[in-house]
Parts: C-alpha cells; sequence; structure tokens
C-alpha cells in the first residue's frame, strides 16, 4: 500500500488527491493488521449501545464510553469516559485511538463528527427510539458491526421471544391501570412522563394507561393536575439505590387524593433498567407488568393450540 | 477691537420652559468677561450655546463670518476650549493622563512628545498641579481636580496651531471648590491669557472676584441679560438688588474704578 | 505608580518610567501569548511532546515528501492540524476579541461592570439560540445535523445582532445615543429574554434542555478551519479598527460634553463602537456559545496593571484575552480527559478569583 502512495506522489494531477487520502490510507494501514486480527478499538457511545455489547460478550473490544452508559456499572468504572453523548470531544475520542464508533443517534455536537469523521474514523449511527423494533434492529446492527452475528441473532431472537410473550399477557389484561411514572421530585413537585417519552412507551408495554398522558415530556404536575390523572400506581424511576418511603409519598400533598394512595402503590425502580430501552427492556416490563398486576402468574401464559 | 465671538438673540426653551431669553454679547479677544447672576438664571446653558455644545432655539452664535454649528466639532476643539464644573473621571487616569488627553484629540498632528511634555509642564505650572501629575485623578480634592481640568484646558488651546490668535477659553464656575490663594491664582492666569489675546469667559459667583480682575460683566437674571459692561459702571446697589435680590453696599478700592460689594449684616445687641 | 513630581524634571522622568512599564508590559504579555500556544498545542489527551511538535512543524514545511511517515506521526500530525490549531487559533480569535469588547464597552459606557453583551448581544443571540434549539425542528429542510452546524449559529448571530439594533433604536434620538439609556433598555431586554428562554426550557425535552445547557456554558470544541475562516475577517476588523478609536475613547472618559469640547466626534464613535462590538461579539456567540468574563475580567486586570489609557489597553487587551481563552481551553481539554469540559465554566473559574486577589492587594485604585 505504501508503494501505491509512492507511486500517486509521482503522478503530479493525482498527487493532491492522494495526499487527502493518505491520513485515511495510513489509518487503515495502521488498522488493517490489527483488524485482521479481530481486535477491533471500538468507542461506544449509548447507554443501551454499550450494554449490549457487553450482552455480546464484546466488552474487550470498547476503548471508551460517554456518561450515558451506566450499565453494567463496570463500564463506567473501567472504560475512559469520553463526555456527555451530545457534547464529545473529538481529540478525546481519537486518543483512545479507535476503529469504530458506534454511537446513538443524537450523539454530537454535529461539527466534533464531522471531524472524527474526516480523521477517518467510521461512525455508525444508530437508531434510538423507544420501541422493541428498535431495541431488536440495535442488537442486529451491531452483530453485523462486530461481526458477531451468531450472538446477536441469539440474543435478538431471545429478545423478540420477550417481547411476544409480553403481547401475549398484555392481552389478557381485563381492566388497564393508569399509571404515572415520576423521575423524582423538584422543590416538592413531581416531576413526571407525559408523551413522547420513553417511560410513556414502558407504560404501553406493560398494559398500562399513562395517567400523565395529557402532555409531553418530562414536566411538573401541578397538584390539581396530579388528582386529575388519578395514578391507580405510582412508579418511581430512580438513579440510585436509595428506598423511599410510600408513606412519605401518599400521606401528604396531592398524591393523598389519588387512587394509588388507598393501597400505597409505589413501585420503585431502577431508572436505567425501566427507560434504558436496550437489551433487558422485555425483561423490565415483565417486571412492571407483575408488579401493576400481581394476580398474574410469573409463569408463561398458556399458548393456545 | 475685534469681537471673537458675537451671540445674537440667544434663546433656549425646553418642555415649556424658557431659559435663555433673547441674550446677545460679544467676546472680545484680550477680555475676561464674567457671566454673574442667581442660581437658575441660566448662566449655565448660556455658556453651554456658546460652546456650541447646545444648540440654540432662537438666535445663532458667530464666530467671524461662521455659525457656530456650521464649524465641525474638531476644527471648533482648535479655537476654544471649555472647562467644566463637575468632571468625574471613571477609570484610573493620573492627572498627567488626564491633561495630556486634550493633546490627542483626532485631526490633530502628533507633536513630538518633548514638544507635548512641555506644554504639559507648562499648564500644570500655571495651575499648581504639577506635583499630582502622578497621581490618579480621582484620588484628588474637589479643587485640585477643577485646577487639572484648567490645565487641561490651557493644554487643548495651545496644542492647536492657533494658539493666541482668536482663541477663546471658556471656564463654568471655576472657582467653586478652590480654596483662596487657588481661587485668586487661577482668575490671574485667566487675566494673564486675556492680555495674551485670548478671549475668556467666565460664568463666576464671586461677585467681587469679578468686580476686581474683569473687564466686563454680564447680569443675569430669568434667562435675561440684565445688564452688561464695566464693573465699575453697572454694579451699583440697585441692579445688586435686583439680580440677586440682596442688599448691599457697594464702594470703591484704591485705585478707585474697580468696586467691591459688602452684604449688610444684622448686628446683635 | 504614584508619585510627587514637584519639579518638570520629576515629571519627564515619571513619564519616562511609565513608558518603559508598558513597553516592558508589552514585551511580557507577548512572550506569554507564544507561551501560551506552545503550552496549548502540546496538551491534550493526545499527549504530544515538544520534540514531536518541532518534528510534525518541520514535516509540514517539508510536504510530507518521503510518504514514508509512521501512523503515529500520521495520527498526531492530524490531531494537531486539523483539530487542536484551529481550536487554538479560534481560542486566540475570540479571546482577543471578547477582551477588546470588553474594554471598549466599559469605555463607551464609563462603566467598570461594562461587559461587551451589554448591548443585547448575549440576550438575543441565546434566546434565537435557545428558539432554533426547540423550535427549530419545525423547519422545513433544516436536519439536525444542518441545524447545528448552520442554523445554530447563524440563528444565535442574527439574534444578538437584531437585539443590538434594537437597543440602538431604542437609545438613539434625533441621532444621539444615550449610553445610559441603552444600558438600561439591555438590563429590561435581558429579563425579557430569560423569561422566553425559561419558557422554551419549559416545552424543551430532554435532549432540547441539555443542548439549551451547553450552549450557555459555551464551548470550542467543535472548533474547524471554517470556523476560522468566518471569524477571523470580522475579528481582524475589530482589532484593526479600535486603536484608531483610543484617543477618543480616552476622551470620552472624561465624560461626553468634555469629549464634545476636545473636538471628539462623539456620536460616530458610540455608533461604530457598538457595530464593531455587535459583529465581533455576535460571530463569536455564534460559533461557541457564551463565554463569559472574559471581557469584565480581561480589561480591569489590565488597568489595575497598566492604567486607563485606551492607547496601550486596547491591543493588550487582545493580547490577555487571547491568552487566558488558550489557557482555559488547553485546561479544558486535558482536565477531564477523554472528556472536554465547556470553557464558560473555566474562564469563571480562572478569572473570578485572580481578579478578586488582585483588587485586594489594591484595593484604592477603582472609583465607581
Amino acid at each position: 500500500m505504501l508503494q501505491a502512495i509512492g507511486w500517486a506522489f509521482s503522478n503530479g494531477r493525482r498527487a493532491r488527491r492522494a495526499r487527502n487520502m493518505l491520513p485515511l490510507a495510513l489509518l487503515c494501514a495502521a488498522c488493517a493488521p490489527a483488524l485482521a486480527a479481530g481486535q477491533q478499538r471500538i468507542v461506544s457511545v449509548g447507554g443501551s449501545i454499550t450494554e449490549i455489547i457487553y450482552a455480546l460478550g464484546a466488552q474487550d473490544r470498547i476503548v471508551a464510553v460517554d456518561t450515558t452508559s451506566l450499565y453494567p456499572a463496570e463500564a463506567l468504572r473501567t472504560k475512559p469516559n469520553v463526555g456527555y453523548l451530545r457534547q464529545l470531544s473529538a481529540e478525546g475520542v481519537l486518543s483512545q485511538t479507535p476503529t469504530l464508533m458506534i454511537a446513538a443517534e443524537g450523539a454530537g455536537p454535529a461539527d466534533t463528527l464531522g471531524l472524527l469523521k474526516s480523521a477517518g474514523l467510521r461512525v455508525m449511527l444508530l437508531d434510538e427510539q423507544p420501541s422493541a423494533r428498535s431495541v431488536i434492529d440495535k442488537i442486529d446492527e451491531i452483530g453485523r458491526l462486530l461481526d458477531l452475528q451468531q450472538p446477536a441473532q441469539e440474543l435478538s431472537a431471545k429478545v423478540r421471544k420477550e417481547f411476544e410473550d409480553l403481547d401475549a399477557r398484555r392481552k389478557t389484561i381485563a381492566k388497564r391501570l393508569r399509571v404515572m411514572v415520576i423521575l423524582g421530585f423538584q422543590n416538592g413537585r413531581a416531576m413526571a412522563a407525559g408523551r413522547k417519552t420513553a417511560a410513556d412507551a414502558m407504560i404501553a408495554l406493560a398494559g398500562g394507561i399513562n395517567a400523565a398522558g395529557a402532555m409531553d415530556n418530562y414536566k411538573q404536575l401541578s397538584d390539581e393536575a396530579i388528582i386529575d390523572a388519578a395514578p391507580d400506581a405510582v412508579v418511581m424511576a430512580q438513579r440510585g439505590d436509595d428506598d423511599v418511603l410510600p408513606a412519605s409519598i401518599f400521606d401528604q400533598g396531592a398524591f393523598k387524593a389519588t387512587p394509588a394512595a388507598a393501597t400505597h402503590n409505589l413501585i420503585q425502580m431502577n431508572a436505567n433498567y425501566l427507560l434504558g430501552f436496550g437489551p433487558r427492556t422485555a425483561q423490565a416490563a415483565q417486571d412492571l407488568m407483575l408488579r401493576l398486576y400481581p394476580a398474574m402468574s410469573p409463569a408463561k401464559p398458556a399458548t393456545k393450540p | 477691537m475685534t469681537a471673537l465671538v458675537s451671540a445674537r438673540s440667544l434663546s433656549y426653551a425646553i418642555g415649556g420652559k424658557t431659559l435663555v431669553d433673547n441674550v446677545s454679547l460679544d467676546l472680545e479677544a484680550g477680555s475676561l468677561t464674567a457671566i454673574l447672576g442667581p442660581n437658575g438664571a441660566g448662566k449655565t446653558t448660556l455658556l453651554r450655546m456658546l460652546t456650541g455644545e447646545l444648540k440654540p432655539t432662537g438666535g445663532s452664535v458667530w464666530m467671524g463670518d461662521e455659525t457656530l454649528h456650521a464649524i465641525p466639532a474638531w476644527r471648533l476643539a482648535t479655537r476654544r476650549a471649555v472647562m467644566t464644573q463637575a468632571a468625574s473621571v471613571t477609570f484610573p487616569f493620573t492627572c498627567y493622563e488626564v491633561v495630556r488627553i486634550a493633546m490627542q484629540s483626532p485631526r490633530r498632528k502628533a507633536a513630538s512628545t518633548n514638544v507635548m511634555d512641555e506644554t504639559i509642564v507648562e499648564a500644570m505650572a500655571a495651575a499648581d498641579v504639577l506635583h499630582l501629575a502622578g497621581r490618579f485623578y480621582h484620588t484628588l480634592s474637589g479643587g485640585e481636580q477643577q485646577r487639572v481640568q484648567f490645565a487641561r484646558a490651557i493644554c487643548q488651546l495651545k496644542s492647536s496651531a492657533q494658539y493666541g490668535a482668536r482663541q477663546i477659553l471658556y471656564l463654568d464656575e471655576p472657582t467653586s471648590n478652590l480654596d483662596l490663594r487657588h481661587q485668586l491664582m487661577l482668575i490671574s492666569a485667566a487675566r494673564t491669557l486675556a492680555a495674551g489675546g485670548l478671549a475668556v469667559c467666565a460664568i463666576l459667583h464671586d461677585v467681587n472676584l469679578a468686580c476686581s480682575h474683569v473687564d466686563t460683566v454680564v447680569m443675569m437674571k430669568a434667562g435675561r441679560a440684565v445688564a452688561s459692561g464695566r464693573p465699575a459702571d453697572i454694579i451699583d446697589r440697585a441692579t445688586i438688588r435686583d439680580v440677586f435680590d440682596v442688599d448691599i453696599l457697594v464702594s470703591e478700592v484704591p485705585p478707585p474704578g474697580r468696586p467691591y460689594v459688602l452684604p449688610f449684616t444684622r448686628s446683635v445687641g | 505608580m504614584s508619585s510627587e513630581t514637584a519639579t518638570a524634571a520629576q515629571l519627564r522622568s515619571f513619564v519616562a518610567g511609565r513608558k518603559r512599564r508598558t513597553h516592558l508590559g508589552f514585551l511580557i504579555l507577548a512572550l506569554v501569548v507564544i507561551l501560551s500556544i506552545v503550552v496549548a498545542l502540546t496538551s491534550g489527551p493526545i499527549s504530544i511532546s515538544p520534540q514531536r511538535l518541532w518534528a510534525l512543524a518541520r514535516s509540514a514545511f517539508d510536504g510530507q515528501s518521503s510518504g514514508q511517515t509512521s501512523p503515529g506521526l500520521a495520527r498526531d500530525a492530524l490531531v494537531l492540524f486539523n483539530i487542536r490549531l484551529p481550536r487554538i487559533v479560534l481560542a486566540l480569535l475570540l479571546g482577543a476579541a471578547l477582551g477588546v469588547s470588553g474594554t471598549v464597552m466599559q469605555g463607551l459606557f464609563r462603566n467598570p461592570l461594562a461587559d461587551p453583551g451589554i448591548v443585547g448581544i448575549s440576550s438575543g443571540a441565546a434566546l434565537a439560540a435557545a428558539l432554533m434549539i426547540v423550535l427549530g425542528h419545525h423547519i422545513p429542510g433544516v436536519d439536525p445535523a444542518l441545524m447545528q452546524t448552520v442554523a445554530l449559529p447563524l440563528a444565535a448571530f442574527l439574534g444578538g445582532l437584531t437585539a443590538t439594533l434594537f437597543l440602538y433604536g431604542i437609545a438613539t434620538r434625533e441621532g444621539q445615543t444615550s449610553v445610559a439609556t441603552m444600558l438600561l433598555a439591555g438590563i429590561a431586554l435581558a429579563a425579557l429574554a430569560m423569561a422566553c428562554i425559561g419558557l422554551l426550557i419549559f416545552i424543551s425535552d430532554d435532549r432540547q434542555l441539555r443542548d439549551i445547557t451547553f450552549w450557555t456554558l459555551g464551548s470550542l470544541g467543535g472548533a474547524n478551519w471554517q470556523k476560522v475562516a468566518v471569524v477571523a475577517p470580522i475579528v481582524a476588523l475589530l482589532l484593526g479598527a479600535t486603536p484608531l478609536l483610543a484617543r477618543g475613547m480616552n476622551a470620552l472618559s472624561l465624560g461626553e460634553a468634555a469629549a464634545f469640547h476636545l473636538g471628539v466626534p462623539v456620536q460616530i464613535i458610540k455608533t461604530v463602537c457598538i457595530v464593531l462590538v455587535a459583529l465581533a461579539v455576535g460571530v463569536s456567540v455564534a460559533v461557541a456559545g457564551t463565554i463569559g468574563f472574559v471581557g469584565i475580567v480581561v480589561p480591569h486586570l489590565l488597568r489595575l496593571a497598566v492604567g486607563a489609557d485606551h492607547r496601550t489597553l486596547l491591543p493588550m487587551s487582545a493580547m490577555a484575552g487571547a491568552v487566558l481563552l488558550v489557557i482555559a481551553d488547553a485546561i479544558a481539554r486535558t482536565i477531564v480527559a477523554p472528556a472536554d469540559l465547556p470553557i464558560g465554566i473555566l474562564t469563571a473559574l480562572i478569572g473570578g478569583p485572580f481578579f478578586l486577589w488582585l483588587l485586594l492587594r489594591r484595593n484604592r485604585n477603582i472609583d465607581l
């Protein structure tokens, strides 16, 4: 390859084009032997993407992750952190000498991605819709990129089956509950998830109705809105592991007047687990469903002959 | 004697109020003119029209054969300098720098630094602020700041090529913060400048100071020029009572020709 | 700095001493600028030692004649010339622009608290940026990538200029601009802009909220040669024109009336200053978001050190601002490597305490 470049240089007219290709060519030259040995160096940007790579057993190929790569916990602990998904550092990414960057769509800033591409880095952006289809597609796509189609197919088949089971169970729900997902409290006001959020999709998957479905995105709810929403169950999506006493929510304020207060129906789940839309999503949806409808048995429903 | 500045029927009205009403006066080369009058008589407004800062609502100011407002600001600055009342400077300039600013105006051929410094030294010495050159302006007392402004005005005039020829110096209450020694010093310096050919016009509050040093007095009351002429001619008991609403005794100091005023005081017991 | 100068001779020596100090100050600043550039070139998550730097510079001049360069050198060359160098050049340009603009605005408003954005640029740009971030997807033909590289900077620039024009219009009557009115109207406009941004934050989704926040913190992370090409001519205009205004601004410090009496074309200077600053700061905010503190701290520090004469203050503000931003950017790239800290945080962290320290040392030289 180096001889080819030398020849290109000696031809004046094509010298410029060859010079532009030089960095890319040299990087590839550097990488070619590495790639041949199956040693990709991947920068994984996006929590679900990192999770999928770990699930495929390819974590050794990851050289850096971003701040949203919260699961598994060892990702952020053991790998260098290139910053927030939407504010990456070009030099930071390149300092890890990656061969490939797999990023959730929405990674940025756009200028940085441009710089990375012009430096010869292969950048793949994956769709991030909160849906079952998107999760399965992500797994398949990553499997293709990592040349791990077999494990990927197994994983995506498993996930697909879980979603199908979920669908079947959902059909058996007689009366759907009104569910409100709260991210937390700000100055005593609850931050609830409306439409167009991952939480909204999860509620739907778990067979509930979004009690806060009259609004979009995450917003603080007024007392009246909470009473109007009348949730039968309140789901608290937490960052950490602290236990929240149901009493602390239901014994005062607007929540006292909600149907959920009658049974102190508070469900606490890890935010990343619930809202990450990675391989564990179907499981998380099922968890939520079982906690909403305890009468349902955890065993597989009988399939119709 | 030729009038360097001629004001004809100057008036200024704003917001329905007339501050200056139909005032005419001449500033002659080589003379020192004082504008006297009670507070609110329109003295400062009149001065601002004479310096070109304010546009009169009636009448006009002539400099030679041009009206004041036909002269661009930079050229006007070579003809006249103004020492204003309260001059506070926001930033930490030294006194030397404040005076030097007067020599740096646009379109002025930059004189060599030595010549510039000579001028500055002379001006600051004349105002007795040479020893304050290195001090920060805002740390000075009000009176010291005034003297620095005086030095700056002198520098502005001297830096122009037309020095001495048909230049005017305006002083707005130049002695208001000065102690006795410096009051006399400043008014003598103004006198000397006038003797050198300048026309000097000052707003003064001290009637005696005016009487003892100036050539022409213009008495203002309620926007009108009530009287103008030599001090000996127009300073008398009736005029003072009319303009200042104060009863005084007017007498003369030897050598005769220069009046002085003494207010009556009610003696106790 | 202050001294008794009772005789002409003493005055002359005092003046000569000041001149020497000024020349020395320029020399030191110039050296610091060069030093900071070298430091910035060698810092970053990818380590490039000074020797490597020298080798790369040499190879750039020789034009890669052999083609036998090692992959490591090629990668370093890429990082240096395509990522680090444009970033450093941008930092120099923006730092100089902000430093000078701060000095100009403080001189114009005769207020040591004025900052470059005081003529509405910051508020207008921030509001326009927030509008574009939250509502921009409604504009046909604007995809997310185009949004960030073109639409957003353009919006910010136009927003800043519009706000400035608006304030200028309010404050100018019969051809005379009242800087006091502009200041007060600017405060009102800032409050209004903040309220509107608050509304936009309220209706934004998670992603947009993050984008607004990061934009407000400012970052040089997206620097490339195109941005440098856009910024350079405008900043060059600012830097080239302001020395011509130096004398006028000195006179303005004595008050507008005094400046008029000295023959200074006050209204022209005001208009030119506002236009230049609006353009330069507008383009910096468009390209890098809001970077605070440089415009306020730099002029003050320099005044405390070298005095208030604008003829020395203006060029020095450019140099000092450039140094501050280059160093801040170098730290931003390395302190949490491989992540990138928003630069607005660093300029405040560096500028604030240093300023406090300087004030405590010489606590008598500012008259508010």
